[in-house]
């Protein structure tokens, strides 16, 4: 008895499901011509978008959207990585694209054609996330900022589907005849900037951090610091060496940089802004309480702003979110500008740009002629700034703003390169 | 001489963190053979209540007190939730439930609450100095020395003069005998856990003043620097653990100091190669303890 109960009961859900499936079938086929049909008879409908028009984009409104795109879906595949180590980016960012593209679809799609976006977790196998995407039928990656993810993307797809490592200033990463393409400035190019901003004010004697020679971010940014810190005539007066993320007790650096400091020194590093700020503290503690303090991207990215110890810190971050424009607007309405790191969602929003762009100057689907295209870019201009790729190994040689924290917020100083 | 002067007072201000730290995982390890890779917990939860209570306006002398609190109360639920469902298993299977409870907690403030660092202000005297002869040193170092001294003496005649002491004196040296003589088990455990919340609460208050930040994993360095020392002042031992943590911090900022700029970022390593070399000529540690295996 029990068992023809659960026979009759199997039974209706079957039918119900294929109720409902015929009913999904038909909005698929009938339903979106319905949709169509609706919207021509709606007059106050948006119009369209032809080509990529991220103005349009970005103004899109959720509630009085265009005609939806009916043609084939351009897919965009992200493999995030949601750990601490870059989470605070990853996880807003694959909140961010999925939105933007929603905007997109909402405007009328790509030339009819509708974004669709696709996230997994890198997890420990970035590789499976990968081939997971390639099966989904992903025809370009956003990828995490670092290369223990982005390498073995890049092997996963055989090298053929373009990947923007949208957070990352790595400049090993970026390997253009591989296909993966960083989407801001590296990190030679920002402490470049930084040094000669400081040559610019008039600083001819310089304290730097680093974790040690070529060792990525922590290394690599003070190394260039220290390149053109020197050959635009400045000195080293003291090198110390820390641990990154790590140290916030820095009485023996002080201990010898205050043997050698007058004051009159620019001090620089890539260390977080929660380092620097205890670095101060023990720096005034010694009496060196006229030192200027310059870092990179890093401050942006542990909340510096946020943080009263950071007032008059000087930093490049990757974008500086205008109040009140579209681009604010889109940060807010996808919940990520009160995120983590708001500065970097414009990386984000590009890189999927970026790829439909390729996918628009080939005309073609195939993940490599996509990637072929994203290398011929040029002058893209991003919600991030001006992108190029083409004659470059996948570093686009973007502008870098200095900016000053003040207040709680970020005064712009100078903007260098470009 | 002077920077000699100076990196020793420095190193006794971090190694006294660093021998609370360690006095509380000696505790819990005298009582259950375990070492308890989730003591750093009890710096990461009150290290986001602390960044709570601050964007709620309060202040360092209401955050103290809640530090504290927060960490015994930690140390008890973690006590309660997780170790007293493996009371009697196997050491392993101990060790393995506290880095259970490690990564059960850095996800859970990874998932609900952000990945991203969260900046605690630091005191106002946090890095004050005062000046004795061409040393100038750290009010906050000397804060953090008085402390210490204050809490150890407190923990010595705890141990030494109350009747939980002699309990978990006794049930330390021979858990299932002390059960025998009349000793409660649960409630020498649980005070056993008390303490050393108690203990991690003080050192997270330093701590967590210091760095000035917390995020899902703030509790990892703590926990290793505790481990640390108390394997290298011998396990079983709480003066060892004590002096365990002043030699950790001392060897820290000593070769920091001393070793040449090339490779002054292989401080830690040099610090492993040291212990390494210590275990092969005293492998129980500086004060090593005969007995350490649970009857």
């Amino acid at each position: 008895m029990k068992l023809r109960q659960l026979f009759a009961l199997l039974l209706t859900l079957a039918v119900i499901a294929s109720a409902c499936g015929s009913s999904s079938d038909e909005s698929d086929d009938g339903g979106s011509e319905t949709t169509t049909d609706e919207a021509d008879a709606d007059t106050d409908a948006a119009p369209a978008a032809a080509g990529l028009d991220i103005d349009a984009i970005l103004a899109a409104d959720l509630s009085d959207c265009a005609a939806e795109p009916t043609g084939d879906p351009i897919k965009v595949g992200m493999v995030m990585d949601f750990s601490e180590a870059a989470g605070f980016v990853d996880v807003p960012g694959s909140e961010v694209v999925p939105y933007v593209a929603s905007l997109a679809n909402c405007a009328g799609g790509i030339d009819g054609r509708p974004v669709e976006v696709d996230v997994r977790e890198s997890g420990d196998d970035p590789a499976l996330a990968t081939q997971e995407l390639i099966d989904w039928g992903a025809q370009f990656f956003i990828g995490p900022p670092f290369a223990d993810a982005t390498l073995p993307m890049q092997q996963t797809g055989g090298g053929e589907y373009a990947i923007f490592a949208a957070a990352s200033t790595e400049p090993t990463l970026a390997d253009a005849e591989n296909n993966t393409f960083l989407v801001t400035f590296d990190d030679n190019g920002q402490s470049s900037a930084s040094a000669q901003f400081a040559l610019d004010q008039g600083f001819t004697r310089a304290i730097i951090f680093t974790e040690g020679e070529g060792v990525p971010y922590s290394g690599v940014n003070p190394d260039a610091f220290k390149e053109t810190f020197i050959a635009g005539g400045g000195e080293i007066v003291s090198e110390q060496t820390y641990a990154w993320f790590v140290d916030t007790d820095f009485s023996s650096q002080v201990t010898e940089i205050a043997s050698v400091a007058d004051g009159s020194e620019v001090f620089f590093s890539a260390a977080a802004g929660f380092q620097i700020t205890a670095l101060r503290a023990q720096m005034e503690g010694q009496g060196l309480n006229d030192i200027t303090y310059m870092g990179t991207d890093a401050f942006d990215a542990t909340g510096i702003t946020a943080d009263p110890g950071g007032e008059g810190f000087i930093h490049t971050p990757h974008v500086l979110l205008e109040a009140g424009s579209a681009l604010e607007k889109v940060l807010d309405d996808s919940g990520t500008l009160a995120s983590d790191a708001p500065a970097f969602m414009p990386l984000y929003i590009d890189s999927m740009f970026l790829g439909i762009q390729a996918i628009l100057d080939c005309g073609c689907d195939d993940p490599a002629g996509i990637a072929a295209a994203v290398k011929a870019i040029s002058g893209f201009a991003g919600t991030s700034g001006s992108i190029t790729y083409a004659g470059t190994n996948g570093i686009p040689p973007k502008a870098v703003s200095v900016v000053q924290v003040e207040g709680g917020g970020n005064v712009l100083l100078e903007t260098i390169g470009g | 001489m002077t920077g000699l002067l100076q990196n020793l007072i420095d190193g006794l201000g971090r190694g006294s963190i660093y021998a609370l730290l360690a006095l509380g995982v000696a505790v819990v390890f005298g009582i259950m053979h375990m070492l308890n890779f989730a003591h750093g917990e009890l710096i990461t939860i009150p290290g986001y209540l602390t960044y709570w209570a601050f964007n709620n306006g309060w202040t360092w002398w209401t955050v103290i007190p809640l530090i504290i609190i927060s960490a015994v109360l930690s140390s008890l639920l973690i006590e309660r939730v997780a170790f007293s469902r493996v009371r009697g298993a196997t050491d392993f299977t101990m060790l393995l439930t506290s880095f259970g409870v490690h990564f059960i907690v850095s996800a859970g403030f990874l998932l609900y609450v952000s990945a991203s660092v969260k900046p605690i202000p630091r005191p106002g005297w946090f890095a004050n100095t005062v000046s004795v002869g061409s040393l100038n040193i750290e009010v906050f170092d000397l804060v953090v020395i008085g402390v210490t001294a204050v809490v150890l003496a407190g923990t010595t005649w705890l141990l030494q003069r109350t009747m939980f002491g002699l309990s978990l004196r006794a049930a330390a040296s021979d858990f299932d005998t002390a059960r025998l003589m009349g000793v409660k088990s649960d409630s020498v455990i649980r005070g056993a856990f008390a303490l050393s919340g108690f203990l991690a609460g003080i050192a997270g208050v330093f701590w967590i003043m210091r760095e000035g930040q917390v995020t899902p994993t703030a509790g990892i360095n703590p926990m290793l620097q505790g481990v640390l020392a108390v394997l290298i002042g011998g396990l079983g031992s709480l003066r060892g653990a004590v002096l365990g943590g002043l030699v950790l911090g001392l060897a820290e900022v000593l070769l920091r100091s001393w070793l040449p700029l090339g490779i002054q970022n292989l401080t830690t390593g040099f610090v492993f190669l040291m212990i390494a070399l210590l275990f092969i000529f005293r492998p129980g540690g500086l004060l090593s303890v005969p007995q350490v295996e649970r009857v």
